[in-house]
Parts: structure tokens; C-alpha cells; sequence
């Protein structure tokens, strides 16, 4: 969620700048004091972001090279021991399956809410005002849930025994009596359930934000294509969605990003199980070094998750430099 | 949706030839999937709400009682009397408080020196901040958790206060930025005329003008850090130093087995300001990022 909104201001930050209307340094009456203000303004960001973001940042590296574990939480002794921590996780099959299970898990949350995002935005132009409030009210309600209450309604809604979802699907007498089913206790179902809690929660965005773009098509394009005969569907893919791309682009970029990066809605339902089934690397990384305590480990893990997403943000930040933005 | 209909009677007209399902058809197709949509996205909400009103007997039923038959407001008050709850809310308040005014002023003054003033590396600490932003969570929580160990700031407020600075000020210098960047220059040259000084300028001209700014930063830094679990979960071992989102995982009445009734009434009760939050922000949040993105 955090990153979430972070996108919005930053991205509301760039359509609020008007081009050519910069501050002129001022130069007649520079005086000592206004020379010096942006540093003054600026050193105390920098000195919280420099002593709580990269002092522990180049902290994290530091030990991903040290066998730092329990005993030394207590004693404070470590050692140094090169690139071991590095081997012993790039030669671990569950760092492997973690990886794997990352990536397809990202990919399958990012299209899945972006079909279904995108579909619903498209919906909505085709609504009559009652019924457009109506489906911006339910996003709304399931954006503004904190992921630590969805994960708690998660684990009701599909409780063994007396959850509403296992009754439902028994109702359907399609899949026989799952008033039992445990959808934890199997990786595949315990994937979809929180596929479902994920998308669930990113629909809003995506459908929202597309919609407020889809509203900008200039009529008269869907028009001329029209009258040169273009049915419904036509029309949607090659007029529409061409022109919503920048905006798709942007959503699918900051998506892999949050996705990649989902965490409490694993560790709220099923803590990385069954049998580390639904450890993504986040979870491993964190069960690694605060359940295990083998905080090396964990800190190495980290360290190589970091650099993934950065390879994958680095698109973001120059899609963003490059569609001419003046920082 | 007016010039919609314009548009298609239009097209009607000009190409009557055209194969066309008639308006009124395809309207109500789009209602009915619309109305399935709602009902499904809604539902976790709703089942949540009406869990937290039945009785306790009523929760754990063969068939799922649709309507609470027997409303009542008992799981509310239990969990707010015989939880720690007003303890967890205590801390979230002076957790989430604290975190915001400190991250609010700084991110105040940075973004006013990133946008008032031209000086040589202000684009690398943009792009520097920006990708900070999209540090995975756990490679803050490692280095930061050995760090404060160190420094014995755990289970403490300060740790926690420190920990969500960090994690809000990015962002917040980011969206303060741009609502600074709207500030005609105008306005400073002309209190620079008048001989008003660069502290004068800030203080009696600039901040006034972007407290609506301030006012939608705060709320969505309120909102990240309201909602925040596993750094409080690493960090806070009493549950007397627990914020909220810790008591709600972890709720359970003492000397009662769990129940879900008592839950989702907590459930209700911490995230009921978020909601509302968001509910009022609407407007601002879709006209706000659509254009960004647009552009993006």
C-alpha cells in the first residue's frame, strides 16, 4: 500500500509541473544566505534518509558477507566469511524454487489484475451514471482495506468447517462436498487463494486509473472508425487500447513492482507454507533471518532480491526520465 | 455519456446498414455484468461487516446465516474492553503521529529546496529518492532491526517512529514537489521585490500555499503507516507496545477460544478510518493520477 500511494503523489507531482515555469536562480541579489538555503532545506532529509536508509542499506551488504546469526544478536561476535553466504543460497534449491515461484507469481498477479482491471474500466464507460457510482464506491471499499484486515476476512471467508466460500462452492454440487476443503494445507489452491486476495485489492487501482484515462479518447477517433465499419471489439483494441498504452505501461511497470514485493498477505494466511510452497523471496528472506536467525543468510537473500527489483525498476525510472520530465 | 449517445444516433443515421446490437441492449448487457462485478468485489467487505454484527452462536453455522438475523453490537464492545485495544490504539496514535510530523516538516523543507532552487545534483536526488522507494521490504527490515537491536532501540516508540520516517519520506518529498512545482515563480519575485528574504519568502509565502498539499501527503502517509505490520511485528515483542495492526492479527479475547465474530469487529474497527480516508480523497485520487499517468 505504501508504495502504492507513493506512485500516485509522484505521478500527480509530474502532471502538476508546467513546463517552462522553473525558478530562475536569482541572480542580482544572491546573497550568502539564499546561496546556501536549498543546502539548509535539504540536510535533514539527507541526514535521516543517509542514516536510515543507506547506512543500513550498506549495512545489509556488510553482513551479507558475515556468518551473523542468534549467538550474535546476544554476543556480538561474527566473522567474516567472503562470498560463502552467496554460495550457499545460489546453490539451495529453495532459493531456486523461491525465485521461480516469484516470478511466476508476479506474472500471473500482474496479468490477472490488469486484465481484469482494464475490463473493468472499460465497463464502466459503458454505464449509466447510477450504476458507474456504484462500482467506483465498491473499488473504493476494497482499495481502502488495510491488507492486514483483508488477510484476517481472507482467512474467514475461507475457513474449513464454517467458511462462506467452501458452503458456496458446495451449493454449486459441482466439485461434490468441500465444506472441509483446507486451502492451506495444498500450495496450488493456497496460490490461487491468495492470487485472489492480491488481485482482489489491485483491480481498484488499475481499473480506476485507467478508466480516468479512457475518458480522454477523443470521440471522434471511436467515430471515423466506426463509419469505416469497425465493429465493438475492433474498435476496443486498436483505437482504445492504443491509446491508453502509455497509461497501461506505466500501471504494468509500477504492478510488477508491487507485486513482486507482496508480503503480509503471504505471511498473514499461510506464512510462506505449506512446506515453504508460498515462500516468495521476501517471505523466505525474512523466515531465513527471523525464524531461522541465520541473519547472514537472510541479509545475502536480500541483497540479491534487491538487485532483481532494481534491474525491473530501473525501467520505471528511465521510462519516467525519458518521457521528458524535468526533475 | 450524453455525447456518447449523440455519437452512435450519428452514426445511426449516416451508416444505417451498419450490423448494430440496438444501445438499449448492449446497456443493460454491461449493467448485468456490472452488477455481478459489484456483488463479487463487494462481498469480502460485506461478509466482514455482517460477521461482526451476529451473535456468536449465529457465526459458525452449517449455512451461513446471508442476513445477520440477531444484530448485535457485543463483539465491538468486547473488543475494544476486553482487549488491549485502547493500549495498541495509544501506540498507533503515537507511533503514526509522530512519524508524520517529523516526516511531514522535513519532507517540507526538501521539496521546497527541490523545486524553488536550480543547483548542480538536484536530479540525482531525485532519481535517488525515487528508487528508494522500491527497496524491497525486507532489505530495510534486516539491516535496520541489527542496527536499533544495537543501539537498544527496540520495543521502543523511537525505533518504530525512526523506521516509518524512513519509509514515508521518499514519497513524501516526491508529492510535495509537485505541489510546489504550481507556485508560479511570479509570486516569489514580486515578495523579492518588496525586499523579503529567502526564510521570509518560505515561511510567509510558499508554505501557506501548499498546505493543501501537505494535507493529501499527510493522508497518504497516514495510510501507509497506519497500516504498517511487519516492521511493528519485528519490532515491538510486549504486546503493551503493539500497534494496532499487530493486536488485529493476533486478536483473540482472553480465556475464550477464537472467534470470528470478535475478529472481523476488529477487523471493522481498524480499518474503518482508512475507508474512510479513501473515500473522501476519491475524487482527488483518480483526477490526481490519471493525469500523471497519462503523461507517465
Amino acid at each position: 500500500m505504501s508504495t502504492s500511494t507513493a506512485a500516485i503523489v509522484a505521478g500527480e507531482g509530474v502532471a502538476a509541473a508546467p513546463a517552462g515555469r522553473r525558478p530562475r536562480p536569482p541572480r542580482r541579489s544572491s546573497t550568502q544566505g539564499s546561496r546556501l538555503a536549498p543546502l539548509w532545506l535539504l540536510s535533514p532529509a539527507g541526514i535521516v534518509l543517509l542514516a536510515l536508509i543507506v547506512a543500513p542499506i550498506i549495512f545489509l551488504i556488510y553482513t551479507s558477507f558475515t556468518d551473523y546469526n542468534q549467538r550474535t544478536l546476544f554476543t556480538g561476535e561474527y566473522n567474516a566469511v567472503g562470498f560463502d553466504q552467496y554460495v550457499k543460497i545460489l546453490t539451495d534449491p529453495q532459493f531456486w524454487q523461491s525465485t521461480v515461484l516469484t516470478l511466476f507469481f508476479t506474472a500471473a498477479l500482474v496479468l490477472g489484475s490488469l486484465v481484469i482491471g482494464v475490463g473493468v474500466s472499460n465497463l464502466m464507460t459503458k454505464l449509466g451514471t447510477v450504476m458507474r457510482y456504484i462500482v467506483t464506491i465498491v473499488l473504493i471499499f476494497a482499495w481502502g482495506m488495510p491488507n492486514v484486515a483483508s488477510a484476517q476476512v481472507w482467512n474467514w471467508l475461507f475457513q474449513p468447517g464454517y467458511g462462506v466460500i467452501n458452503w458456496i462452492i458446495t451449493q454449486l454440487r459441482v466439485f461434490g462436498n468441500q465444506t472441509d476443503l483446507s486451502w492451506w494445507n495444498s500450495t496450488p489452491l493456497a496460490l490461487i487463494n491468495i492470487w485472489m486476495l492480491v488481485v482482489w485489492q489491485a483491480v481498484p487501482f488499475i481499473a480506476l486509473t485507467t478508466y480516468a484515462a479512457q475518458t480522454q479518447v477523443d470521440g471522434s477517433l471511436i467515430e471515423a472508425a466506426r463509419i469505416d465499419g469497425a465493429g465493438e471489439w475492433r474498435i476496443y483494441f486498436s483505437v482504445v487500447l492504443n491509446y491508453l498504452k502509455p497509461t497501461i505501461l506505466l500501471i504494468t511497470i509500477l504492478s510488477i513492482i508491487w507485486d513482486f514485493n507482496v508480503f503480509n498477505q503471504i505471511w498473514l494466511t499461510t506464512q510462506g507454507g505449506p512446506d515453504n510452497g508460498t515462500a516468495t523471496l521476501g517471505i523466505f528472506g525474512y523466515l531465513t533471518a527471523f525464524n531461522q536467525f541465520r541473519v547472514g543468510t537472510g541479509a545475502a537473500i536480500a541483497v540479491v532480491t534487491t538487485f532483481m527489483l532494481m534491474i525491473i525498476s530501473g525501467f520505471y525510472i528511465r521510462s519516467l526520465l525519458r518521457s521528458g520530465e524535468d526533475l | 455519456m450524453s455525447a456518447n449517445v449523440t455519437e452512435t444516433e450519428l452514426v445511426t443515421t449516416l451508416s444505417p446498414a451498419a450490423p448494430r446490437r440496438p444501445k438499449r441492449k448492449r446497456r443493460v448487457g454491461a449493467t448485468i455484468i456490472a452488477i455481478v462485478f459489484s456483488l463479487i468485489w463487494v462481498f469480502p467487505v460485506y461478509w466482514m461487516v455482517i460477521t461482526a454484527f451476529k451473535q456468536r452462536s449465529d457465526v459458525m453455522t452449517p449455512t451461513p446465516q446471508f442476513i445477520p438475523l440477531n444484530p448485535t453490537l457485543q463483539n465491538f464492545v468486547s473488543a475494544v474492553t476486553q482487549t488491549s485495544f485502547l493500549v495498541n490504539l495509544r501506540n498507533s496514535i503515537i507511533v503514526v503521529g509522530l512519524a508524520l510530523v517529523f516526516a511531514m516538516l522535513i519532507a517540507l523543507f526538501a521539496s521546497a529546496a527541490l523545486s524553488r532552487f536550480r543547483f548542480k545534483g538536484r536530479r540525482t536526488i531525485m532519481v535517488l529518492i525515487l528508487a528508494v522507494q522500491m527497496l524491497p521490504g525486507t532489505a530495510l527490515l534486516i539491516p535496520q532491526f541489527l542496527i536499533f537491536n544495537e543501539l537498544n532501540l527496540l520495543n521502543k516508540y523511537i525505533g518504530l517512529i525512526l523506521a516509518y520516517v524512513a519509509a514515508v519520506l521518499p514519497f513524501s518529498i516526491w508529492s510535495l514537489r509537485g505541489f510546489f512545482v504550481t507556485i508560479p515563480v511570479e509570486v516569489e519575485e514580486a515578495a523579492k521585490v518588496d525586499g523579503a528574504g529567502t526564510w521570509t519568502i518560505l515561511w510567509k509565502i510558499l508554505f501557506p500555499l501548499v498546505v493543501p498539499g501537505l494535507i493529501s501527503t499527510s493522508i497518504f502517509g497516514f495510510i501507509s503507516a497506519w497500516n504498517e505490520y511487519i516492521l511493528a511485528y519485528t519490532f515491538m515483542k510486549d504486546t503493551a507496545m503493539y500497534t494496532l495492526p499487530i493486536w488485529l492479527v493476533s486478536f483473540q479475547i482472553p480465556g475464550q477460544p477464537p472467534d470470528f465474530a470478535g475478529q472481523m469487529a476488529a477487523s471493522v474497527l481498524f480499518a474503518l478510518p482508512v475507508v474512510i480516508f479513501f473515500l473522501i480523497i476519491q475524487r482527488h485520487l483518480v483526477s490526481g493520477m490519471s493525469a500523471g499517468a497519462v503523461k507517465g
